[in-house]
């Protein structure tokens, strides 16, 4: 795709790359920031150029917003700039992530735990369960979905089955049956 | 199970999922606890809500059950599997006009998900019977339930207030049981 937009330099994607991987709100959060910086703030990139690229993301079966790093890291710069981007967006929060695990793995077997298990496992629980409810809101109205969801919940929970292979089963039910309903273009 | 085999469980779930945090952990909950038993459900409760409240994507909480079964190591190879399908974006970007018109993968990706809420509920379902064991975990669970949906708190303000609310309540019932029996109480909640 030849743009007549502005280069970025690879110092730049990387310090740009920095502040998205430290941005809340995980993917969705994330490309809105990327896309405030490449589209309105440096021009870098035209706004129907970014939603394609984001609605390709979409269909790599990765994380979309690691997908549209290299995505952007490769149009910019080359192989080299795709590895820049993934470093610096995912190191960081990697670091706090990784910081917070070994703090909950020194508490193992102390008084603290047993209070964490009754009382940030029930929170964390409900968030679980809102972003379960989150997810299927983008999908639900009475419709072959919910029969796909409802079936998945009982296959694993009454009859045992395989998780991925009911993932796999909904995918392909999805690609025979769902093509139809599925709006043009891609979100 | 080896870090290679993790790898692997990793990387399908990965795929599976098209990378979608959330949808990955039913099938990580069934791989890693359910299966194999290298994990714990409060583990992975720790690691998919510490991932939610952190910044940068939901999916890093994989580096933190890495992290819990295989070290470091785990943990930094764990985000290379999560992210080398993403180069599958550069011949996609080439044969960008085929894709594009192709609904058969539209339908794929709805149908994975759809498919995956109903996975992720049950699995909160059985996740639950391990953490609602003491009549205070009901209680935090139920406001925290309330500050997610009612509230436009963030997640980690919600998180927070819940826990400290059921922090709270267990000082109070342990102050009134007569005071210095803190551990004592807490091991009572816990066998409720």
């Amino acid at each position: 795709m030849p743009s007549p937009h502005a280069a970025i330099s690879l110092r730049t994607l990387f310090l740009l790359f920095l502040k998205i991987g430290l941005s809340f709100g995980a993917g969705t959060g994330m490309s809105a920031v990327l896309q405030e910086e490449l589209v309105r703030k440096r021009q870098a990139i035209g706004r129907g150029e970014f939603m394609t690229l984001y609605g390709l993301a979409r269909l790599v079966p990765s994380g979309s917003m690691t997908a549209l790093a290299v995505a952007v890291g490769y149009r910019y710069q080359g192989l080299l700039g795709t590895l820049v981007v993934l470093l610096a967006m995912i190191l960081p929060a990697f670091i706090l992530t990784v910081g917070l695990t070994v703090a909950y793995t020194l508490l193992a077997g102390s008084p603290a735990l047993v209070v964490m298990n009754l009382t940030l496992m029930p929170a964390a629980l409900a968030v679980v369960a809102v972003s379960a409810f989150r997810l299927g809101s983008e999908f639900f109205t009475p419709s072959l979905e919910l029969v796909l969801a409802i079936a998945a919940g009982v296959g694993v929970l009454v009859l045992g089955l395989n998780p991925s292979l009911l993932l796999l089963a909904g995918g392909l039910v999805g690609a025979c049956v769902l093509r139809d309903r599925s709006p043009e273009d891609g979100r | 199970m080896t870090l290679w085999d993790m790898l692997v469980q990793l990387a399908v779930a990965n795929v599976l999922a098209f990378g979608n945090g959330t949808v990955m952990a039913a099938v990580l909950q069934n791989t890693f606890v359910q299966q194999a038993h290298v994990l714990t459900n409060e583990q992975l409760l720790y690691a998919f809500a510490l991932a939610r409240v952190t910044p940068g994507q939901a999916n890093l909480y994989v580096a933190s059950i890495a992290y819990m079964m295989f070290g470091l190591p785990g943990a930094a190879l764990s985000m290379v599997v999560i992210a080398l399908p993403s180069y599958l974006m550069i011949p996609l970007l080439r044969s960008y006009e085929f894709v594009r018109g192709n609904r058969a993968v539209r339908g794929l990706t709805r149908g994975l998900a759809s498919t995956a809420v109903g996975l992720l509920l049950a699995t909160t379902w059985s996740l639950s019977k391990d953490s609602l064991n003491a009549p205070v975990t009901w209680m935090v669970l139920a406001l925290a339930l309330t500050l997610l949906v009612f509230t436009r708190l963030p997640t980690l303000v919600s998180l927070l207030l819940a826990t400290g609310a059921g922090v709270g309540l267990i000082l109070t019932i342990d102050a009134t049981n007569g005071g210095g029996a803190f551990l004592q109480s807490v091991a009572a909640l816990g066998s409720t």
